[in-house]
C-alpha cells in the first residue's frame, strides 16, 4: 500500500531541543519560591526505623520542613512505599525528604538527622532465601502472594501479601547443580499439552541450568519531580515514560480530584520500563508542596536513581527442552526462580512466554517461583523476562539443534511462529506473524550461508563466532481516545497523551491521523506533553505497544473528525455523507470537487454550529481525562474525539531476528561485533528512522546485557557495588559496532489501521541473545548458561581454572 | 545514609605560583586537597567520602604546564593533560608507550581535563572504599574487600597487606617502565624520586598510593632519553573499551638490537596496589629474541607468586596472556 | 585531645576504632618526664652508696636459657613496638609481616617461659606476696631472688603481654596469613574494642619497657643486666641486695 505519511521519515518536534539542549526535563523547572527536597536513604539492608532526631535540622537557617512516613498514608508490604519506616528492606531506601532553601543546605541538613534503626536479618541471592532455614527480606517472609483479590490492610499492590516459601536443602543444592529440584513448592505453574507425552517422542534433549543478573535501570534522567499548587490545582513537573495514563495514578497518590492535577513532562530521558506508571516518590513532592506551601523539587541524585530507579529481575533456572527427529520443539519443561528484589515481581511468565511463541514447543510446562530479597526493588526492564530468556536460550538452542544435527537457522525457521502461532499458557492466537519471513530477511542480509561456512580459528589468539538470536514482546493493546482539533486558521493539532520517552513514538503515531485526514505535514502540530494543553487518555508507554495502539486511537479520532468535517459540508451542500471525499486539506463532493471546504473553513463552520463539532458534545465513552481536554477546547474549532473500539484480537506480537559475528580474542577475553544484522518484526514501518534508531538503541543495550551490564550485591552486608551509572557498565560507544545494519520486516498487521506494531523490546531481546549466541559458537559450543559472560569469564574458561563463577548465582560478577 | 551529589561548602584557593601553593598546602596540612583536573577528587567530595576544609586549585600555575624537551628527554609539565600527552608529537614519536597509555584513560572528556599528576596520584577505585567505608585505606580496621565473600573481581592479586585494591592509574605503569623520574616539589626544596619508588604499597602507607605527603607537590615528570624509540607494547584490558578502569594493564619497554632483547622494563597495572614490575620477565627474556618462541618461554612466569582473591583469578591468566603479547610482539 | 577513636561501621553506627593514638605522646612525654626527674633525683638527692664490687666469687643468678627467653622476649617485643608505632609515627616501613611474626615469636617464649617457670624454676620465687609490699619502705628488709621493683616489673609485663598478645591474636586473626584467609567482620564494635585493648595494653607495654630499661641502664641496677647477659652476679652484690635465707644460688 502506498501511503503519504506512513513510512516516511520526518523530524520528529522534540529532536531540535535534544541536540541544542535546550529540550527541558523535569529538574529544568524552577518556581518562584521553590526549595529544594532532597532524600535521607537506608544505610542498611533490612529493619526498621525506631526513631527519627530532626531537630538539628530543622534548627538550621533555610531548612523548611521534614516529610517521613508517617505524612504519608499507611502502606503494608509488599507494596513499595516512596518513605521506609516499619519495613526497610534495602541499602539506599528512601527513609525521610527534608526541604531547604537551598540543595546545599538540604545535604547538610541531612547530615545532622539521626535515624535510629533496628537491624534485622537480610538476604541477597534468591535461592538463600529460598532454603529452609535461610533468612527472609521480611520478618514475614520471602514471596508474594496472591490472596485472590483482597488487599492486605493499609497495601496500595491490593491482593497481595508477603508469604513464604522454602524448600529443602536438598532441593536447592539439587537446583543450584542444574537439577529439577523434585517436589519444590511453586509460586505460580502452567502447562499445556502432554509434557511427558512429547518428551518421549523427542529425540534430543538437553537439560541445562541458567542464570542471569539484573540491571539496574539507571534512567540517565533521575526521577526528579517539581510541584506547585496554585488556586486548588497541583501542578506536577515529572518524568514519565507514559503520560495521560498515569494522571488519575497521580491524582490518587496525592488524594486530590482527578481534575484538580496538571502533569507536564515534555521530554524523559529514560525509563525502560521504571516510570510507565507513576512511581512512589512522586506522592512526597506533591503532599510536600501542599505541606509546605511552596514549591518544591524533589531532586533525585544518581545514586538515589539507582536505589530507587527500579531493575531488571535476575533469574536462576532449570530447563529441559526436546526436539523432534523433525527438528520442531517437542516439549519444554523450565524452571524459573526470580529476583524480585525488596518489592515487584520476577518475569518468569514472561520469561517462559518468550519460550512459547517463539519456539512452539507442542507442549510446555513453566514453574516458577519469584523471591523478595533485600536490593533494590525489581519491575519491568525492556522485555522484562522475555529478554534474559532470550539471552540465555539462543545458546541453549543452538546446542539442542546441533545435537540434532539441524542448521541454527533453519531450527528456528521450523519452529517459528506463522500467522497462526500459539501463545503462552492459554495458547491463544496472534494479530499477525511474519517471524519466517523476517528469519529469512535476516539471514540474507547477513549472509548467513557464506558466514557460517566461515573457519572459526582466525589467527592464534582470535576465534570467531557467528550468533542468531530472537526477541519477542507483545506489542499492543486498545481502547485507548484519539484527539485532534483543527482550528479556523486549518493548522491540525494532533493531540497526544503519549509520553516523549525518547523513542519518537508520540509523534510517530500521530502519522496515523495525518495519513488518514492527507494532510500535509507542515500544517500538523503535535500537542503533547503538558496536560494544560489539553491531552487525551491515552496508553500506557511500556512492552511495545504505543506504535499499535496508538495509530489506532490517531486513525479513530481522525476518522471521526473526517466524518464531521463531512457532515458540515453536507450541512452546506446537501448529499448524503458518502458523497463526500477529502484530499488537499478540504472536503468536497466527489463528484464536484469545487463544492467543499478547506479543513480551516469546516473549522469555522464548527465552531458557529457547535454541539459535538466544536466539543460541547463528546461521546460518553470516552475517558474522563479525555472529556476534561475536550471541555477545556470547547468553541475553539473542530473537535474529533474518538475510543478506539477497532475490533482486536489475540496477542500482538513484535518480534526480532538478529544475527552477530564477532571475533574473540582468546588471550583478552575481548571481542569485536564484526557484523550486525538485525530484521524487525513490527508490522508495517511507520518511521524507518524511528525503528533504527530503536534497532539500534535496543541492540546496543543487548550487547550490553550479553556482555557488560551487572547488578552486584555484596552477600556480608547487603552493599551494592555499582551504584554508580560506571560501575554498571552500560556499553560505551567503543563497544559496539560502527553501523549496524537493520531493516523492518515491513508486512502489515491487519490489526493497525495502518499494519503498525511495536519493536521497542525485541531489538534488545534479538542482539543479546545472538550475542550469547555467538559466545558460544566462538568457543566450541561452551555453554556459560549465564548472562552477561564478561571478558574474566572467557579468559577463565579458556585457561580452564574452574573459576568461573557458578552456582547459579544471581547478583553477583 | 543520604545519596550526597553537591559540593560541600569549603574555601577555595587558585594559587598562580608552586611557592604559594606550597604555602597553602602546608597551611592546611591533611585538611588541604590539591586539585588538577579534579576527576577524581570531586566524586570523593560530592559523595561526602572525603572531606577537605580548602580546595587548592593549580591549574593556575603557568609553570606546571607544558611539554619540554630537555638535556636528557623530555619534562612534562603535572598540569599536562591526558590528551595533550595522548597528541603530543614528540611523545609519540619517542616515547609512544605513554601516550598509549594516556590515550586508554576514562572516556574524552576525562582526558580533556584530567592531569598526568592527578592520573599518577588519583587514590585506588575498590568500591567499598570509594563508598565511603571505613575500611583500612579510610583509616579503619579491617577490609571489606578481602573477605570470603568480598566482591572483589577488581582487586589484586599481588603483595596485598590487609588492602587488596590496585592501581588504577594507565599511566603509572607506563612512567615505571619509562624510568620516569617525579619532581616533587615542598618546602623543603625539590626532590626527585623514580616513579618506581613514587607509588607505594598498602605494607608501607595503607592510607596513601604514593610518597605525596602534604605540603608536598608533583610539578613535572621526566621521561629519560634512555628508553626513546624503543620498542614498546601498551595493553589495556577493561570490561569496556571506553570510561571505565583496567583489569589488567600491561606497559612494557624494550631495547631490541638485531631482533634481541637487550634489556626490559615490563610492568603490568591493576594487579596490585603499585605499578608491579615483571623483574623476573625482565631477566627470563634478556638476550632472547623478540618473538613467539620466547613469549611462550616465560610461561606463567609473571603470575607465579599470585595469590588471587574470591573472584579474581582470571588477572593471572589474563596477565601471563598480556606479557605473551608484548614479548610476540603482536597481539 | 582525645582518648578513644570513633568511625562509623558499615551501616552507619558509631563504633570503637581504637586507641587514639595522641596518648602514644603523651605516655611518651610523661614516661621521660618521670624517668627524667627519678634520673635527677637519685643523681642529687640518693645517699652516696659504695657499689658492691663485681669481683670475687660469681653466684649463678640466671640460667643460659632463660637468660636467652629473656632476650627473644625483649627482642620480640621492641621490634613489636617499633613496628606497630612506625605507621603511626609516620615510618614508611613494610612493618605489618614483621610485627606479627615477632608476635609469634614473642608469644611462643612466653609459653616455654611460663612452663619452665612453672615446673622447672623456683615459681615461687617470683611470686608477689603481701610481706614484698614492706619492703620498700623498710630498708632492712631485703628480697630474695627477685626485689619488689623486680617482680612488680615482671607482673606488670606479664599482664601487658599477654593482653597485647591476647588482643594482638585476636587481630592477626582478621588478617591473611600463611595459615588462613581473613574472615567476615560481623560485629565491627566488637573488632573495634580489640583493637581498643591492644592500643592500650600497647601503650602500658611502650611505659613499662621504657621504665624496664631505664632501670636496666641504672648505675646501681647494671649488675642485673650484667646477670642477663652472663649470668652470674657477686657474691659481694648479692649479699648487698639479697637476703641469703630467702635466696640461696647454687
Ligand atoms: C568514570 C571514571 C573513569 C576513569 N577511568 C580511568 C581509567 O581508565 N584510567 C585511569 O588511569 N584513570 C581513570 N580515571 C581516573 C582519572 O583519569 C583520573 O581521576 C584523572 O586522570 C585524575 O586527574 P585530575 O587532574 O583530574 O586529578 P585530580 O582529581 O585533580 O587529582 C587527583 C589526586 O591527585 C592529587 N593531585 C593532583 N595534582 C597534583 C599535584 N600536582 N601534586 C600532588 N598531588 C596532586 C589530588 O590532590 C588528588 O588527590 C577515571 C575516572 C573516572 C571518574
Ligand atoms: S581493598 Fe583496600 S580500599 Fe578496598 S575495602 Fe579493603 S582496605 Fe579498603
Amino acid at each position: 500500500m502506498t501511503y503519504m505519511h506512513i513510512g516516511k521519515d520526518f523530524t520528529p518536534p522534540d529532536v531540535e531541543g535534544k541536540v541544542t539542549g535546550a529540550a527541558r526535563y523535569a529538574e529544568d523547572f524552577k518556581k518562584d519560591g521553590m526549595v529544594f527536597a532532597r532524600m535521607l536513604t537506608s544505610p542498611i539492608p533490612a529493619g526498621r526505623v525506631v526513631n527519627i532526631d530532626a531537630s538539628a535540622a530543622l534548627a538550621m537557617p533555610g531548612v523548611v520542613g521534614i516529610f517521613t512516613a508517617d505524612d504519608l498514608p499507611p502502606s503494608a508490604p509488599p507494596a513499595n512505599p516512596a518513605l521506609a519506616k516499619e519495613y526497610v528492606t534495602y541499602i539506599g531506601q528512601p527513609i525521610l525528604a527534608v526541604a531547604a532553601e537551598s540543595d546545599l543546605i538540604a545535604e547538610e541538613a541531612l547530615a545532622k538527622i539521626v535515624v535510629e534503626y533496628q537491624r534485622r536479618p537480610f538476604v541477597v541471592d534468591p535461592l538463600d532465601t529460598l532454603t529452609e532455614g535461610g533468612p527472609d527480606p521480611y520478618p514475614m517472609g520471602n514471596t508474594l502472594i496472591r490472596n485472590s483479590g483482597e488487599a492486605a490492610a493499609g497495601t496500595t499492590a491490593s491482593g497481595t501479601d508477603v508469604g513464604r516459601i522454602k524448600w529443602s536443602i536438598d532441593q536447592v543444592t539439587a537446583f543450584r547443580n542444574g537439577r529439577e529440584p523434585t517436589g519444590a513448592e511453586f509460586g505460580s505453574e502452567w502447562e499445556y499439552g502432554d509434557v511427558a507425552a512429547r518428551f518421549a517422542e523427542c529425540t534430543t534433549v538437553i537439560e541445562e541450568p541458567f542464570v542471569t543478573i539484573g540491571q539496574p535501570h539507571h534512567s540517565l534522567e533521575s526521577r526528579t519531580s517539581m510541584a506547585y499548587w496554585e488556586n486548588g490545582k497541583c501542578y506536577f513537573h515529572g518524568s514519565l515514560q507514559s503520560h495521560t495514563v498515569g494522571h488519575d495514578v497521580l491524582a490518587g497518590m496525592l488524594e486530590i480530584d482527578p481534575a484538580n492535577l496538571v502533569f507536564i513532562n515534555e521530554n524523559t530521558g529514560g525509563g525502560f520500563g521504571s516510570k510507565i506508571f507513576p512511581y512512589p516518590n512522586m506522592a512526597i513532592t506533591g503532599r510536600f508542596a501542599r505541606q509546605l506551601n511552596r514549591p518544591v523539587q524533589l531532586r533525585i541524585t544518581r545514586a538515589e536513581e539507582f536505589f530507587i530507579g527500579s531493575a531488571r529481575s535476575g533469574m536462576q533456572g532449570w530447563i529441559k527442552i526436546g526436539l523432534k527427529d523433525t527438528g520442531r520443539v517437542g516439549a519444554v519443561d523450565v524452571i524459573i526462580v526470580n529476583d524480585a528484589g525488596s518489592g515487584g515481581g520476577g518475569s518468569g511468565g514472561s520469561s517462559a512466554e518468550h519460550i512459547s511463541i517463539m519456539f512452539q514447543p507442542e507442549a510446555m510446562r513453566f514453574r516458577g517461583v519469584s523471591m523478595y530479597t533485600n536490593t533494590t526493588p525489581r519491575g519491568a526492564q525492556r522485555g522484562p523476562g522475555q529478554n534474559e530468556m532470550a539471552a540465555v536460550l539462543a545458546p541453549m538452542m543452538d546446542k539442542a539443534a546441533n545435537m540434532a544435527g539441524i542448521d541454527r537457522v533453519a531450527f528456528r525457521r521450523i519452529n517459528a511462529p506463522r500467522a497462526d502461532g500459539k501463545i503462552g499458557e492459554r495458547q491463544g492466537g496472534l494479530s499477525s506473524s511474519y517471524m519466517p519471513e523476517s528469519i529469512d530477511k535476516a539471514a540474507q542480509m547477513f549472509n548467513w550461508e557464506e558466514k557460517i561456512a566461515k573457519p572459526r580459528q582466525i589467527s592464534a589468539t582470535k576465534v570467531r563466532g557467528i550468533g542468531v538470536g530472537q526477541g519477542f514482546h507483545t506489542a499492543g493493546s486498545n481502547g485507548y481516545d484519539g484527539l485532534i482539533r483543527i482550528a479556523p486558521d486549518g493548522t491540525i493539532y494532533l493531540h497526544t497523551g503519549v509520553g516523549n520517552l525518547g523513542t519518537y513514538s508520540y509523534a510517530g503515531i500521530t502519522r496515523a491521523a495525518a495519513e488518514a485526514l492527507q494532510c500535509n505535514w507542515d500544517n500538523c502540530v503535535i500537542v503533547h506533553g503538558n496536560e494544560a494543553l489539553n491531552l487525551p487518555h491515552s496508553t500506557y508507554q511500556g512492552g511495545s505497544n504505543t506504535m499499535f495502539t496508538e495509530t489506532r486511537s490517531s486513525h479513530v479520532a481522525a476518522l471521526d473528525i473526517i466524518e464531521k468535517m463531512k457532515e458540515i459540508a453536507m450541512a452546506e451542500f446537501g448529499g448524503t455523507i458518502d458523497d463526500y471525499s477529502i484530499g488537499g486539506e478540504r472536503v468536497f463532493l466527489t463528484s464536484d470537487s469545487s463544492k467543499g471546504m478547506s479543513y480551516g473553513e469546516a473549522a469555522q463552520k464548527a465552531i458557529e454550529m457547535g454541539g459535538k463539532y466544536s466539543g460541547m458534545e463528546y461521546p460518553d465513552n470516552i475517558h474522563r481525562t479525555t472529556q476534561r481536554s475536550v471541555q477545556a477546547m470547547q468553541g475553539t474549532g473542530l473537535i474529533g474525539v474518538a475510543k478506539d473500539t477497532l475490533p482486536r484480537e489475540g496477542a500482538v506480537p513484535g518480534m526480532a531476528i538478529a544475527f552477530v559475528e564477532i571475533e574473540l580474542d582468546t588471550e583478552t577475553g575481548k571481542f569485536d561485533i564484526t557484523d550486525y544484522s538485525a530484521v524487525a518484526e513490527c508490522g508495517t514501518v511507520v518511521h524507518p528512522q524511528g525503528l533504527s534508531q530503536a534497532m539500534n538503541g535496543g541492540g546496543v543495550w543487548g550487547f550490553g546485557m550479553a556482555a557488560y551490564e551487572r547488578h552486584v550485591y555484596d552477600p556480608q552486608n547487603g552493599l551494592p557495588a555499582n551504584v554508580g551509572l560506571y560501575q554498571s557498565k552500560p556499553p560505551t560507544y567503543l563497544d559496539v559496532p560502527v553501523t549496524m545494519n537493520t531493516a523492518g520486516m515491513d508486512l502489515p498487521d491487519p490489526q493497525s489501521p495502518v499494519g503498525a506494531k511495536g519493536i521497542g523490546e525485541p531489538a534488545q531481546g534479538c542482539a543479546v541473545a545472538a550475542l550469547m549466541s555467538a559466545f558460544t559458537d566462538a568457543l566450541d559450543g561452551h555453554l556459560f548458561n549465564r548472562t552477561p559472560v564478561t571478558a574474566d569469564m572467557i579468559v577463565n574458561h579458556i585457561a580452564q581454572n574452574g573459576h568461573n563463577t557458578g552456582n547459579l548465582k544471581t547478583n553477583t560478577f | 545514609m543520604s545519596s550526597h551529589d553537591v559540593m560541600p561548602e569549603m574555601s577555595l584557593y587558585q594559587p598562580v605560583r608552586v611557592e604559594d601553593a606550597i604555602g597553602i598546602a602546608n597551611q592546611f596540612a591533611d585538611r588541604g586537597w590539591l586539585v588538577g583536573g579534579g576527576q577524581d577528587t570531586y566524586g570523593w567530595l560530592k559523595d561526602r567520602a572525603k572531606s577537605a576544609d580548602a580546595l587548592i586549585d593549580l591549574k593556575g600555575i603557568e609553570s606546571m604546564r607544558g611539554i619540554t624537551e630537555t638535556a636528557d628527554g623530555i619534562e612534562i609539565g603535572a598540569l599536562v593533560t591526558l590528551t595533550e600527552i595522548a597528541n603530543n608529537p614528540l611523545i609519540k614519536e619517542r616515547y609512544a608507550l605513554l601516550s598509549q597509555a594516556a590515550v586508554k584513560v576514562a572516556s574524552p572528556q576525562i582526558r580533556n581535563v584530567g592531569t598526568i599528576a592527578g592520573n599518577v596520584s588519583q587514590d585506588v577505585r575498590c568500591w567499598y572504599y570509594r563508598r565511603g567505608l571505613n575500611c583500612y585505606r579510610a583509616g579503619g580496621n579491617l577490609c571489606y574487600a578481602d573477605t570470603p565473600e568480598g566482591m572483589n573481581r577488581e582487586h589484586a592479586i599481588f603483595n596485598a597487606s590487609r588492602c587488596v585494591a590496585v592501581t588504577p592509574s594507565d599511566t603509572g605503569p607506563a612512567l615505571v617502565a619509562l624510568e620516569a623520574q617525579m619532581v616533587i616539589d615542598s618546602a623543603s626544596g625539590q626532590r626527585v624520586v623514580s616513579a618506581e619508588d613514587f607509588f607505594v604499597g598498602p605494607n608501607v602507607d595503607i592510607t596513601h598510593t604514593t610518597v605525596l605527603a602534604p605540603g608536598d607537590i608533583l610539578t613535572a615528570v621526566r621521561i629519560p632519553a634512555k628508553w626513546a624509540n624503543a620498542q614498546f607494547f601498551f595493553e589495556k584490558v577493561a570490561d569496556r573499551n571506553a570510561w571505565d578502569f583496567a583489569l589488567v594493564s600491561l606497559s612494557a619497554a624494550m631495547r631490541v638490537n638485531n631482533g634481541v632483547i637487550e634489556e626490559s622494563r615490563i610492568v603490568a597495572g591493576a594487579v596490585q596496589a603499585t605499578p608491579r614490575r615483571l623483574t623476573s620477565v625482565e631477566q627470563a627474556v634478556r638476550g632472547k629474541a623478540r618473538d613467539e618462541a620466547t613469549a611462550n618461554s616465560v610461561g606463567n612466569l609473571a603470575s607465579r607468586d599470585a595469590n588471587p582473591l574470591n573472584y579474581n583469578h582470571f588477572k593471572m591468566p589474563l596477565m601471563d596472556n598480556l606479557v605473551k603479547r608484548a614479548l610476540r610482539g603482536q597481539a | 585531645m582525645e582518648i578513644i577513636r570513633y568511625r562509623r561501621d558499615v551501616w552507619g553506627e558509631e563504633v570503637i576504632l581504637g586507641v587514639s593514638w595522641d596518648l602514644l605522646w603523651v605516655i611518651a612525654v610523661t614516661a621521660f618526664v618521670l624517668l627524667a626527674a627519678h634520673a635527677i633525683f637519685m643523681a642529687a638527692l640518693a645517699k652516696k652508696k659504695a657499689m658492691p664490687s663485681a669481683q670475687g666469687k660469681r653466684v649463678k643468678r640466671h640460667e643460659g636459657i632463660d637468660r636467652a627467653f629473656h632476650w627473644i622476649m625483649a627482642g620480640s617485643v621492641l621490634v613489636l613496638i617499633f613496628t606497630g608505632i612506625a605507621p603511626i609515627i609516620g615510618l614508611r616501613i613494610s612493618w605489618l609481616n614483621i610485627h606479627w611474626i615477632a608476635g609469634l615469636i614473642l608469644s611462643f617464649v612466653c609459653i616455654f617461659h611460663t612452663i619452665r617457670a612453672l615446673f622447672w624454676q623456683d615459681f615461687k620465687s617470683m611470686l608477689l606476696g603481701p610481706a614484698d609490699f614492706k619492703e620498700p619502705f623498710d630498708e632492712t628488709i631485703k628480697p630474695g631472688k627477685y626485689s619488689f621493683e623486680q617482680k612488680g616489673m615482671h607482673w606488670a609485663m606479664t599482664v601487658l603481654v599477654i593482653a597485647v598478645i591476647a588482643t594482638g591474636i585476636t587481630l592477626f586473626l582478621h588478617i591473611d596469613s600463611p595459615w588462613w584467609d581473613r574472615p567476615s567482620v560481623d560485629n565491627e564494635a566488637t573488632l573495634g574494642v580489640f583493637f581498643l585493648l591492644h592500643g592500650i595494653s600497647t601503650l602500658g607495654l611502650i611505659a613499662f619497657t621504657a621504665i624496664h630499661i631505664y632501670f636496666a641502664v641504672r648505675p646501681e641496677k647494671r649488675f642485673y643486666t650484667r646477670s642477663m647477659v652472663q649470668g652470674w652476679i657477686s657474691e659481694d652484690e648479692l649479699k648487698a641486695n639479697h637476703d641469703t635465707d630467702k635466696w640461696k644460688p647454687e
